[in-house]
């Protein structure tokens, strides 16, 4: 561990050398410092961005963490982060959160959402009205929407997950989540998740689309598969913005920070190297 | 250095008057060695007071934190409410932790139920039954089982134990307390156990050969002479594991399920005081109730456990008068 760090310190370096040397016309005099806080699901996006950012503007100092996605916002109000990381548009109301007065949110990628299965149920396709009813305990058979006579577990992500309320506003057009029951569990993270899922015979649940594993089966929605194309010809409805919201118009070197990931040259490149959708592709 | 130069006839006696001399004059005047030692002893004394001190200084500041944060829920929310309704639900603003407190005390209950007897007999083969060579071939395993990280065993339960608690038992999911019991009772087991065997194994031979010799057979001496003997020592190592059992967090969350729903049957997802805080924490607004009552929460199992570790302490202190 301690001779990788110091690799990578010294390829970081001579990095950093390489490029002043090459670009000493064209190195940036951006200075400053800027604080990240929020989402984890964003956070390999940040952290790859924040590599070549610092790259190109060897005077910005920039720290990224990550703990829930309301983190991120909060930090930003108390002073804590330059910028929150956030699953939804935190300037607006959304199911169980109210909006962040005098913050501006600022996308800079597109998250899709897949509701997923135990390889061991047999529906393949539930319609809005029907993953209503899954996910509100009044549909509680798998038979009653056309699978085998086994009863339904639901797993679903604790209060205040970023997936969660996309999930809810996307996939179930905003109804409520049932809350109890003796199928019925909450995991922490989008990793519990996914072995919940794949351990689980007769459970559903959703999931970031880049977690769906071929051990689980990702469900079609009213007869439209969860995929990448089908989310930029704008036929799957289930996916969400990721935000990075600032305080006010962003300036300076977090301003700079953002353009940055909103080029079409890191929309294009890392980002979807990390399996997000550029914001550019969605009309 | 001038006696290396001297005659060497005369060097022991010099030496050994020039160490004791060398304690009262020294080399300088300020700071001679007595000075000096002086000096070092109480800079040592200080520092070893301050240590103290500050150890002193960071249970009661963490004291202080949680409770300073923690009671600020009873501004929007009752005690009577807090502890004894059942209803939590932060996003409509219902904050019972009834659930909770109920669940930590009855999966830890249950898990004494299954570990307390395991750990005994176990105890007792060790320190009674086992030969030799087996004694010590088998307490440094049970040594190196208390070092697993909890969420290795947690990992063990989500993926093995639970899916073998379903296919036995014929549930649907298989979370619960149960599965929590279980998974905890391996956590402890080493712990009980071990201590139980060194209590077990101090009881003085006397007793054993006294009851003998009253025609005592061997399975009523263990149970009725030396585990009685022991008694204390093996209440010891129950409120260690039960102290254990209380604060486990990562193992617990796997497995039990983290629904709001009190734990009223084996095979029920559920909640804990610890797994709950560990789901929620991440995701409450900064100053909300919510967050004040997971606060409160947190100082709760702060207050049991400090009442087990004084438990502790009267029984030791118990057992030393005997």
């Amino acid at each position: 561990m301690k001779l990788f760090k110091s690799l990578s310190v010294a390829a970081m370096a001579i990095a950093l050398v390489a490029s002043s040397i090459s670009s000493v016309g064209a190195a940036s005099s951006l200075k400053g410092k800027i604080v990240i806080n929020g989402s984890s699901a964003l956070l390999p996006l940040t952290l790859q961005a924040a590599n070549e950012f610092k790259k190109l503007n060897p005077k910005v100092k920039i720290s990224a963490s990550a703990a829930g996605s309301i983190t991120g916002p909060q930090s930003v109000r108390k002073g804590i982060a330059d910028i929150g990381a956030v699953d939804w548009d935190a300037s607006t109301d959304v199911p169980g959160f109210k909006k962040f007065d005098g913050q501006v949110a600022n996308k800079v990628a597109v998250i899709p959402f897949a509701a997923v299965a135990n390889k061991n149920v047999g529906v393949s396709n539930l319609t809005t009205k029907q993953l209503q009813d899954i996910f509100s305990g009044k549909v509680t058979n798998w038979k009653d929407v056309g699978g085998s006579d086994a009863s339904i577990i639901v797993v679903n992500r604790a209060f205040g997950s970023g997936t969660r309320v996309n999930f809810q506003m996307k996939a179930l057009a905003g109804s409520e989540f049932l809350s109890k029951g003796s199928n019925y569990k909450e995991v922490k993270s989008s990793g519990d998740m996914k072995t919940a899922i794949e351990t689980t015979p007769n459970a559903i649940g959703y999931i970031d689309l880049v977690y769906v594993t071929s051990n689980m089966k990702a469900l079609q929605i009213n007869g439209v598969a969860p995929s990448e194309a089908n989310v930029i010809n704008g036929t799957y409805k289930v996916w969400g913005f990721g935000y990075f919201m600032t305080k006010g118009k962003p300036e300076g070197a977090v301003k700079a920070f953002i353009e940055y990931i909103q080029s079409v040259k890191f929309q294009n490149g890392s980002l979807k190297k990390l399996k997000f959708i550029p914001i550019s592709a969605i009309k | 250095m001038q006696l290396d130069t001297s005659a060497p006839n005369p060097v022991i006696s010099t030496n050994s008057s020039e160490l004791g001399g060398s304690i009262k004059t020294g080399s300088g005047k300020l700071f001679d060695r007595k000075n000096r030692l002086l000096f070092y002893n109480r800079a040592f004394k200080i520092a070893c007071i301050a240590s103290a001190a500050f150890v002193c200084l960071i249970l009661f500041s963490i004291l202080f934190f949680m409770f300073r944060t923690g009671v600020l829920t009873f501004r929007d929310v009752s005690p009577m409410t807090f502890f004894f309704s059942s209803d939590w639900s932060p996003e409509n603003e219902s904050y019972g932790a009834f659930i909770f407190i109920f669940g930590t005390f009855a999966l830890t209950i249950l898990t004494l139920l299954i570990s307390v007897p395991l750990s005994i007999v176990i105890a007792v083969f060790l320190a009674e039954v086992a030969p030799g060579w087996m004694r010590n071939f088998l307490r440094p395993i049970l040594d190196l089982l208390v070092g697993i990280p909890s969420v290795v065993y947690g990992f063990l339960g989500l993926t093995i134990l639970i899916p073998l608690l379903r296919d036995i038992t014929g549930t649907n999911m298989g979370d619960g307390i149960l599965a929590a019991a279980i998974v905890l009772t391996i956590m402890v087991l080493p712990t009980i156990s071990r201590i139980s065997d060194d209590a077990i194994s101090v009881v003085p031979k006397k007793y054993r050969d006294a009851s003998y010799a009253l025609g005592a057979t061997r399975f009523q001496t263990i149970f009725k002479v030396t585990i009685p003997a022991a008694r204390s020592g093996i209440m010891y190592g129950v409120i260690l594991g039960m102290a254990r059992a209380i604060g486990e967090t990562m193992a617990v969350v796997m497995v039990i399920g983290n629904t709001p729903q009190l734990a009223d049957a084996l095979f029920k997802p559920t909640s804990v005081l610890t797994s709950n805080i560990v789901m929620q924490i991440a995701n409450v607004p900064f100053d909300s109730t919510w967050n004040n009552a997971l606060y409160m929460m947190g100082f709760l199992l702060l207050v049991i456990s400090l009442l087990m570790i004084v438990l502790v302490r009267l029984l030791q202190r118990k057992g030393a008068h005997q």
